[in-house]
C-alpha cells in the first residue's frame, strides 16, 4: 500500500529551449518536447498510449500534442487544471494509469508560451471568484500572495532580507553550471539586496524568471524500464494537500504551506526521512517558498533556512543539494516539470558539470500556500 | 481619461452568492456571509454552511480589526494603482472570528508604520469605474 507507485519509473526525459519569448506555440514546444523525452528512451509515438499535462488553460492540450508527434490513437488523455499545485497529483496520476493498466507509457508535459506571465496582470478589467474581493484593491498576482506570506514568517520568525537571499544567491551559483539556465550570471548579496522592490517583502531576485518553453518526462512501468536505455528512476511515493479551498488568504497559518501537512505524508508513506534525500528540487516560484517548504519538510527548524544555506549545507559538500539546476528562480519557470527533469537527470548520473555525486534520492516538491504535493524518485525501487 | 485602460483598478463580478457583499458595501455597510445555523463566518462566502450545510446569510461587521500580514507593493502590477505607488495591501482579521481575513488597501497611513498586529477600521470608498463600493482600512489612533 505505502509503496504502491514504486512500480512505476520516468524513463524518459525532453524540453524545449527556455527563452524570454521564443515566438512559437505552445503546440509546437511541447511536441519538441515529446519527441526529445520519446527518442531520449528509445521509444516512438507508435508505443505511447497515455498523455497528461497541467495547465491553466493556457496550453495546447494533450491530445492535441500527442496527435501532433503521430500518436494515432491514444487511450488515455488527461488535462489537469492547475498549476505547481497539481504537478504532483499529475505525474503521480501518470503512474497510477501505468500500474492500473490503463495506459503503458505516458507522456506528461507543461509547456508555457509568452501569453502567460503570472507575475503580472495589467490587463486585467475585471475579477470573478475569490478575486473579487482582492483585485480591486490592486491585489491580484502570486508575487503579492507569497510575499504576504512572508512578511508574517518575518514577524513570526524573524526572518530576515538578508535569509531569502542566501536562497537566490545559492540557487543562481549552481544554475552558472546549467548550459540550459536562462540566467547564469552570479549574483551577490549586495546584488540581491539592491535589486528593485516588487512587493515589499519581495525584491526582483526573490521572484522566479518567467520564461517560455516545455519539458515532458515519460512515465512507464519499472518492469519495462529494466528493457529501455538509461537507468530507470524509480518512484517512491507521492503525497498532496489541498486545505481551504486553495484559498491563499484565508490559509491559517501564513508562516507554513501546504508541504505542514504533505510532509508528513510523504515520508510517512515512504519511510525516508529528510536525511535520506541527497537532492531537493524545492518548488521555488518565490525564495520564500523554498524557505517555508524546506522548514515544513523538515530539514531544519522554522527561522533556520538562512543559516542553513549561509552554511553551506544546501549545496554541494552539504547535507543536501537544492536546486542544482538554479530552480525556477534561475534555470527558468516551467511550472515546476523542469524539477522532474533535473531530479531524473541527477539520478541517472547524466548531469555533468553539476552532478551531485553519488546521487540515489531526489525529493521534488510542487505548489505554494494552501495546496500542493511531493515526491521522490529513487535509483531503486523501495 | 477614460481612454486609458489601465487607469481603472479591476472590477468586482459579483455572483449569486456574492452579490449581497457588495450591495451592502453600496449602502455603506460591510457586511460578510455566516451560517444561519451555526454562526460560523465565511470568507469566501458559501451558499450553504460548510460546517453544518445551514443557509448562510450576509451579516454587519464591526468594522474593526488586526493586521495579521501585508505587502508594500511598488511595482505596477496590477492596473488602476499606478499613479498610487508605494500603495499597502493587508490581510485583516476581522475581530468576528479567528482566521476570518479581507484583503484590503490600508490608507492614512505611511507604508513604514504598518506592522503586523497594528488595529485597523473599515471605512468606505468609491472603486474607480462608478459602480462598486470597496471597504479600505485605516489605523484605529489616526485620523
Amino acid at each position: 500500500m505505502s509503496h504502491a507507485l514504486a512500480g512505476a519509473a520516468v524513463v524518459g526525459i525532453g524540453r524545449s529551449p527556455f527563452v524570454r519569448s521564443s515566438g512559437r506555440t505552445t503546440l509546437s514546444m511541447a511536441a519538441q518536447a515529446a519527441r526529445e523525452a520519446l527518442a531520449d528512451c528509445g521509444l516512438t509515438a507508435a508505443d505511447v498510449d497515455g498523455f497528461t499535462c497541467y495547465s491553466t488553460g493556457d496550453s495546447a492540450g494533450p491530445s492535441q500534442v500527442a496527435h501532433a508527434i503521430g500518436v494515432d490513437d491514444l487511450g488515455w488523455s488527461l488535462s489537469v487544471l492547475g498549476g505547481g499545485n497539481i504537478v504532483t497529483s499529475t505525474v503521480a496520476g501518470a503512474a497510477a494509469a501505468v500500474l492500473s493498466g490503463q495506459a503503458e507509457v505516458v507522456v506528461v508535459y507543461r509547456v508555457l508560451g509568452s501569453q502567460t506571465r503570472y507575475g503580472r496582470a495589467l490587463e486585467r478589467v475585471e475579477v470573478d471568484g475569490e478575486g473579487q474581493f482582492a483585485g480591486p484593491h490592486g491585489y491580484l498576482v502570486p508575487p503579492q500572495w507569497f510575499a504576504m506570506y512572508c512578511r508574517r514568517h518575518q514577524y513570526e520568525y524573524g526572518s530576515t532580507a538578508a535569509d531569502l537571499g542566501a536562497i537566490a544567491v545559492q540557487e543562481r551559483d549552481h544554475a552558472v553550471r546549467n548550459p540550459h539556465a536562462v540566467a547564469r550570471s552570479p549574483i551577490t548579496l549586495d546584488d540581491y539586496l539592491n535589486s528593485r522592490w516588487i512587493s515589499e517583502p519581495f525584491r526582483l531576485f526573490d521572484c522566479c524568471y518567467e520564461i517560455d518553453g516545455a519539458v515532458a518526462i515519460v512515465v512507464t512501468s519499472a518492469e519495462r524500464a529494466a528493457d529501455l536505455p538509461h537507468r530507470p528512476v524509480h518512484l517512491l511515493g507521492a503525497a498532496d494537500s489541498n486545505r481551504f479551498g486553495g484559498s491563499v488568504d484565508q490559509w491559517d497559518d501564513l508562516s507554513c504551506m501546504y508541504s505542514r501537512d504533505t510532509a508528513p505524508r510523504l515520508w510517512s508513506r515512504t519511510g525516508l526521512r529528510p536525511a535520506d534525500i541527497d537532492v531537493a528540487c524545492m518548488y521555488d516560484c518565490f525564495t520564500f517558498t523554498v524557505m517555508a517548504t524546506f522548514e515544513d519538510f523538515g530539514f531544519c527548524a522554522k527561522g533556520e533556512v538562512g543559516d542553513y544555506f549561509r552554511a553551506g549545507r544546501a549545496t554541494y559538500g552539504g547535507d543536501v543539494v537544492v536546486n542544482p539546476h538554479g530552480g525556477l528562480l534561475s534555470e527558468g519557470y516551467i511550472h515546476g516539470l523542469n524539477h522532474h527533469y533535473e531530479a531524473v537527470l541527477q539520478l541517472r548520473g547524466d548531469a555533468g558539470d553539476r552532478q551531485v555525486s553519488g546521487a540515489e534520492t531526489a525529493l521534488v516538491t510542487s505548489g505554494a500556500g494552501p495546496f500542493g504535493g511531493a515526491l521522490v524518485y529513487g535509483t531503486a525501487a523501495l | 481619461m477614460a481612454a486609458d485602460p489601465l487607469s481603472l483598478p479591476p472590477q468586482p463580478v459579483p455572483d449569486a452568492v456574492t452579490a449581497p457583499f457588495w450591495a451592502a458595501l453600496a449602502e455603506g455597510r460591510l457586511a460578510m456571509c455566516r451560517c444561519g445555523q451555526c454562526g460560523l463566518w465565511l470568507q469566501p462566502p458559501l451558499e450553504r454552511c460548510r460546517r453544518c450545510a445551514g443557509p448562510t446569510r450576509f451579516v454587519d461587521v464591526a468594522g474593526t480589526g488586526t493586521v495579521y500580514s501585508f505587502i508594500v507593493q511598488h511595482r505596477a502590477t496590477v492596473p488602476g494603482y499606478l499613479d498610487d505607488l508605494p500603495y499597502v495591501v493587508a490581510l485583516v482579521e476581522l475581530d468576528e472570528q479567528a482566521g476570518l481575513r479581507l484583503p484590503a488597501r490600508i490608507v492614512g497611513v505611511d507604508p513604514a508604520a504598518v506592522h503586523c498586529g497594528l488595529r485597523v477600521r473599515a471605512e468606505f470608498a468609491d472603486l474607480p469605474g462608478g459602480e462598486f463600493t470597496v471597504a479600505v482600512f485605516r489605523p484605529v489612533d489616526s485620523r
